[in-house]
């Protein structure tokens, strides 16, 4: 077991983009956190941080999973607040990337300093051996790189740089913090320029920009061929140039020219002539409003470089490269895409070839296994596959053959050889015996640190397979099965995004009493996103459109059996969601014994959206909170509730969720989402533990009333009055409150929960009866938005 | 005109600066401890009179709960150090009950059934909301015929700038003008002589030096005008309770400002004035309330006006100084252009748009402003008008003497 690092309270040095938004994101996951800046010289001193602190509220996307946690941030100034450093376990340093202003405030703050602190920089280009030689002896072997991406609430990579003296305590300890308590993905890099992630993706930038004028590519084609096509972000290459800005891109590209002379592919390492003429002119990409794309009005227009003017944009993949990136097998795919004579198949070849060149030679300096680099590049740059996991599915030594060609015929980038290792005879990086390590010469499994064993479905590597546990029992829609022998069950569904249709729904409530049977808890979690995206809409316009009303109406039926079955049920069910938790999903988790949800989980009662109300009990459960929240005025507790649900609010965090009414106080919120699944059977074990019994059946439930309704209502007349709200908006929303309230009825009134469902099935099936409703849900079927009728 | 037993005299009118709301500096100012302010001020002004001879406190509130409820008329009464012996009553027409508790006040006098009354009005809008903390609706409103009564009073604006087409450019031009107005008449001491300066003593915790920190000010100015409100810059806002892409153009810039504050006069008959050897500052000519729709609740004045002028036998161009209320630029545009008042009598000082509107205080601080504006520059009639929620409007009119 090595040291556990305990972390009460952190300091971040530096509150610009990168420092404050880490400084977020340690709030976010509790940790209390001093962010540090210089002291201004007008106002309050340390107005700085200050103003960085309220600037993170409008930032997008959000910094901060709950906006009141600002407020929990501690401003500070260098002038006046060193003393905060004593009670500090934690600094991260995130100032500019000048080594000599760093090796000055590492002086400066030195002797505040615990004599157990760590010291971490975010420097994402400097020398972190160098950086360490400016701290006092006995600090070294505390100090390390931690190595953030922006943004880095939502970039799950972190890497973590020891020094040649940094304790492998210290290492072991932060790589546990970021992994549990951050949710971050943890590369351990080597101290080389540029790290792992950007090492690799800047270089993938520049080959890209390199082929773009080989090939004489538009840079909205460009973009075209190197986003989802090929399984990276939507941003694909010059849209992401323009989100970082042209600026800091040229910056970075600098610093590898600067520290990287001896790179065989250093000739590449300097500004594009486009960029820098951009740049000159002063076009720095999103944040002045122009870069490689401009937005004119609701238009973007692209760079054309001959025309030395913005042109409209609709370039998209030719024919036939479209045709070869949609074949499924990715040798297949790679071979036409080089033996095609379309300029957009060699240019996709051609930035493949540099970077699986680029990757295979440095691999050895650079990290220490295959394993690293791909998820670096996936945690770090959004890609679905990292460079090595790309190349083994294509066929390695078929690839690998090409590369040597085209390095033989000058057409790679660079005439460097590839590595002795790739052309070994393997067929592959990744193996049965781990990842590929050059620099050892041998193939290493996945750490064995344990805070590992807290993922019991890592994220896979191309090839990799878990124990997939032994089936319970299970039906067209769920799966119930264990693993391990804690006697939790873990309850999966088999639809497509996990929406709920008949075979779920009786599959659950069936799965439920097996549990009661044999097992001592449930879990209910998805082998992958989403935990779910709802009802299947499909099968519901079928029975609308078929005019089967009372087929409907038992459908609406049974799934509010479902969510009954796992609120009484007599193991606890506990719900274990992350990504979209929509409509019946998020019916399932408030009915559960308790939801453990992922940071990132975005909860919403959405289905005012599609022109219905929740009738999953989702409403019904809402009335009983706010009733047994404030029996003596239950509206009072409504009023929340009802605007997030009438407009189909989803949360953008778990967080968030708990402030919107659709999470408990009591549930509990997990920041790495591959820890979800541990978290969730530990919980439920608990409950099980610790002599569950469901709810008792809540039969007086104080109401709102006909006064609660009407006061809504009022509101309603007036979004309508002002145009706000359509006439069908107001209709559901008065639905949903007379649900909400309970009916027509005296408010105080006592009800019980079959009167509360009766009300939600017979507002449910009146509002599937309008033509307006039905044309919402055929709608979002086709286009997957809401319909505003 | 009506014969009546007497005449009512106001002897002395004051009122504490009007605070923004919620943030402004009465954000912590209870309105019982405003209204016992400006009663104090008022016998302050009239040295002499036995208090005892009060016949009753008439106080304005237009969401009278919580910190104003409990009756507190009576309350305010009591904290200013008047005898138990004066009575105190709480009365609710919206945003007329300031100028309804003077007439109340008036009749009392006018009927000789006391020969001093107190009057006036008290709103904390910081500390209770627009509707109060509990909003209750009854069912039965959703009838037709009584929507109006569910109609917030920006949708109400909405629809008379639709039906009397006041568009959004004056409506901004006549908030700009508010705001051009209510500064030049600071610039030049305007409110000198109605502001009773009021002594914050605010206490909020200092954590880092572990005492607690007073915030102590003598606030002596309203603090609504706000420099630059060009027709430009607001031009600039969007519209909030009608969307813009169907028509909407009342604002926040052109809508009343949300307030704190009070006002408070002293009425007397003939017979205290001698007795007592005061000043009269104006006569209480007369006052009129009417009903209108209540979808259209800020037409209001466009009946109360001619109603209050025929009761008291005074023509419209007698009248030198018109204080209609802002509660938006909408409806006081309408009203001016259907009664065809003059631009130049009405708000000389700005009003409610920049000055502030602080409801139930309202028709009491524009009645101080009124009687002291009225005798500064030598003027003889005057008048108070005001729309009022779910439909009415009221005028009152005054003699300077």
């Amino acid at each position: 077991m090595p040291a556990t690092l305990r972390i009460r309270k952190a300091a971040v040095l530096g509150a610009g983009v990168m420092g404050a938004q880490i400084a977020a994101h340690l709030t976010n996951a509790g940790v209390e956190t001093v962010l540090f800046d210089l002291p201004a010289k007008e106002g309050p001193k340390s107005g700085i941080a200050l103003k960085a602190i309220e600037n993170l509220k409008k930032l997008s996307p959000a910094p901060l999973a709950d906006k009141n946690l600002a407020a929990a941030i501690i401003p500070a100034n260098y002038d006046e607040d060193l003393d905060h450093l004593k009670e500090v376990d934690l600094v991260i340093e995130a100032i500019a990337e000048r080594m000599d202003w760093k090796l000055d405030l590492y002086r400066k703050i030195a002797s505040h300093l615990s004599k157990t602190a760590v010291i971490a920089s975010n420097t994402s280009g400097l020398s972190i051996n160098t950086l360490a030689e400016a701290l006092p002896e006995e600090m070294r072997h505390r100090f390390c790189g931690v190595h953030f991406f922006n943004p880095p609430r939502y970039m799950h990579l972190v890497e973590l740089i020891p020094t040649r003296l940094t304790d492998a305590s210290v290492i072991e300890g932060l790589e546990a913090f970021l992994a549990t308590t951050v949710g971050k993905g943890v590369v351990i890099a080597k101290d080389t320029p540029n790290f792992i992630g950007n090492r690799i993706g800047v270089f993938s930038m520049l080959a890209t920009m390199h082929h773009t004028e080989q090939f004489k590519l538009g840079f909205d084609t460009v973009d075209a061929l190197t986003g989802p096509a090929i399984g990276r972000p939507k941003s694909a290459t010059y849209r992401t140039a323009d989100v970082v800005g042209l600026d800091t891109m040229a910056h970075v590209i600098k610093t590898m020219g600067d520290t990287l002379a001896d790179d065989p592919w250093h000739t590449y390492f300097k500004t594009p002539a486009v960029l820098q003429g951009l740049i000159d002119a002063g076009a720095l990409g999103q944040k002045t409003g122009a870069g490689f794309y401009k937005k004119v009005g609701k238009d973007i227009l692209v760079l054309d470089p001959a025309k030395r003017d913005y042109v409209p944009s609709e370039q998209k993949a030719s024919d036939e490269v479209a045709a070869i990136l949609a074949i499924k097998d990715p040798a297949e795919k790679f071979a036409r895409l080089r033996a095609s004579g379309d300029p957009q198949a060699q240019f996709l070849w051609a930035i493949f070839r540099d970077l699986f060149h680029y990757t295979a030679y440095h691999l050895a300096d650079i990290a220490d296994t295959a394993r690293d680099v791909d998820f670096a590049i996936r945690w770090g740059y959004g890609w679905k596959l990292g460079p090595f996991e790309t190349w083994q599915a294509a066929g390695w030594q078929q690839v690998a053959n090409w590369i040597a060609e085209d390095i033989k015929a000058g057409k790679a980038m660079s005439d460097a050889p590839l590595p002795a290792w790739v052309t070994d005879g393997r067929n592959g990086v990744h193996g049965k015996e781990g990842s590929w390590s050059a620099a050892d010469g041998s193939y290493k499994p996945r750490s064995q640190h344990p805070v590992y064993a807290r993922q019991l479905f890592p994220d896979a590597i191309l090839g990799e397979k878990f124990d997939q546990g032994t089936t319970v029992w299970e039906n067209d829609g769920v799966r119930l099965w264990t693993l391990g022998d804690d006697g939790v069950g873990i309850l999966s569904f088999k639809t497509k995004m996990h929406t709920v249709n008949d075979h779920v729904l009786d599959g659950i409530q069936h799965a439920i009493g097996v549990a009661e049977e044999k097992l001592k808890a449930v879990v209910i979690w998805q082998t992958s996103e989403p935990f779910s995206a709802g009802a299947d809409l499909k099968g519901a316009l079928g029975l609308l459109k078929d005019g089967k009303f009372d087929a409907f109406e038992s459908m609406v039926a049974n799934f509010q059996r479902t969510s009954m079955r796992i609120k009484h049920s007599l193991v606890p069910v506990v719900a274990a969601v992350r990504g979209l938790c929509l409509g019946g999903g998020c019916e399932f988790q408030m009915h559960s014994a308790r939801t453990v949800a992922a940071l990132e989980s975005y909860i919403g009662l959405v289905e005012a959206g599609v022109g219905l109300l929740p009738a999953g009990g989702g409403l019904k459960e809402l009335a009983v909170r706010a009733a047994n929240a404030n029996p003596a005025d239950p509206f009072e507790s409504l009023k929340k509730v009802f605007e997030t649900v009438a407009m189909a609010k989803v949360s953008a965090s778990a967080l968030e969720a708990k402030q919107l009414g659709l999470l408990r106080e009591s549930d509990v919120v997990v920041f790495n989402a591959y820890e979800l699944l541990h978290v969730a059977k530990q919980v439920a074990a608990s409950l099980a533990e610790s002599g569950w019994r469901p709810p008792l059946p809540a039969r007086a439930i104080p109401v709102a009333g006909d006064t609660g309704t009407a006061t809504f209502k009022a509101s309603l007349v007036n979004l309508q009055a002002g145009y706000f709200a359509s006439e069908h908006d107001v209709a559901i929303a008065s639905r949903i409150a007379d649900t909400l309230c309970g009916g027509g009825i005296e408010r105080g009134s006592l009800v019980d929960e079959a009167w509360l469902l009766k009300l939600e099935r017979k507002h449910f099936v009146e509002l599937a009866r309008t033509e307006k409703t039905q044309a919402r849900i055929a709608h979002t079927m086709t286009t997957g938005k809401p319909l505003r009728n | 005109m009506t014969k009546q037993i007497q005449d009512a005299y106001i002897v002395a009118a004051t009122r504490t600066p009007v605070g923004k709301a919620p943030r402004g500096v009465f954000k912590n100012t209870r309105p019982d401890d405003m209204l016992a302010h400006v009663i104090r001020a008022v016998m302050a002004q009239a040295p002499g009179i036995d208090p005892h001879r009060i016949g009753d406190a008439v106080i304005g509130c237009a969401m009278p709960e919580a910190e104003q409820g409990m009756n507190v008329a009576r309350i305010g009464v009591l904290l200013a150090g008047l005898p138990h012996t004066v009575p105190g009553v709480t009365i609710n027409r919206f945003c007329s009950s300031g100028l309804q508790a003077v007439a109340y006040a008036a009749d009392a006098i006018r009927l000789g059934e006391a020969d001093l009354m107190l009057a006036g009005g008290t709103e904390s809008m910081s500390m209770v909301p627009m509707m109060g903390h509990k909003v209750a609706m009854n069912p039965a409103i959703f009838d037709n015929e009584h929507i109006g009564i569910a109609y917030g009073m920006g949708i109400t604006a909405e629809n008379v700038a639709k039906q009397w087409k006041v568009s959004r450019e004056e409506q901004d031009a006549f908030a700009a003008r508010s705001h051009e107005r209510a500064l030049a008449a600071q610039a030049a001491g305007e409110f000198k002589d109605e502001i009773t300066p009021f002594q914050l003593d605010d206490h909020y915790p200092d954590l880092a030096n572990d005492t607690i920190r007073t915030d102590s000010r003598v606030i002596s100015q309203d603090e609504g005008p706000r420099a630059g409100s060009t027709p430009e810059v607001l031009g600039k806002l969007k519209p909030v309770f009608r969307n813009g892409q169907f028509g909407g153009t009342v604002t926040a810039g052109n809508s009343s400002q949300m307030s704190d504050g009070a006002g408070a006069v002293l009425i007397a008959s003939e017979k205290a004035i001698k007795e007592y050897n005061l000043q009269p500052l104006a006569r209480f000519v007369g006052f009129a309330v009417a009903g209108v729709p209540p979808e259209v609740m800020g037409i209001g004045p466009k009946e109360a006006i001619p109603l209050a002028l025929k009761r008291t036998g005074i023509s419209r161009d007698q009248l030198d100084w018109i204080e209609l209320n802002e509660a938006f630029a909408a409806q006081a545009l309408a009203v001016m252009k259907d009664l065809e008042l003059d631009p130049a009598k009405v708000n000389p000082l700005g009003g409610a748009i920049a000055l502030g509107h602080p409801l139930g205080a309202t028709g009491a601080v524009r009645v101080a402003t009124l009687v002291h504006g009225l005798r500064r520059h030598k003027q003889k009639y005057g008048m108070v008008t005001m729309c009022i929620g779910t439909g009415m409007g009221a005028a009152g009119i005054f003699e300077a003497l």
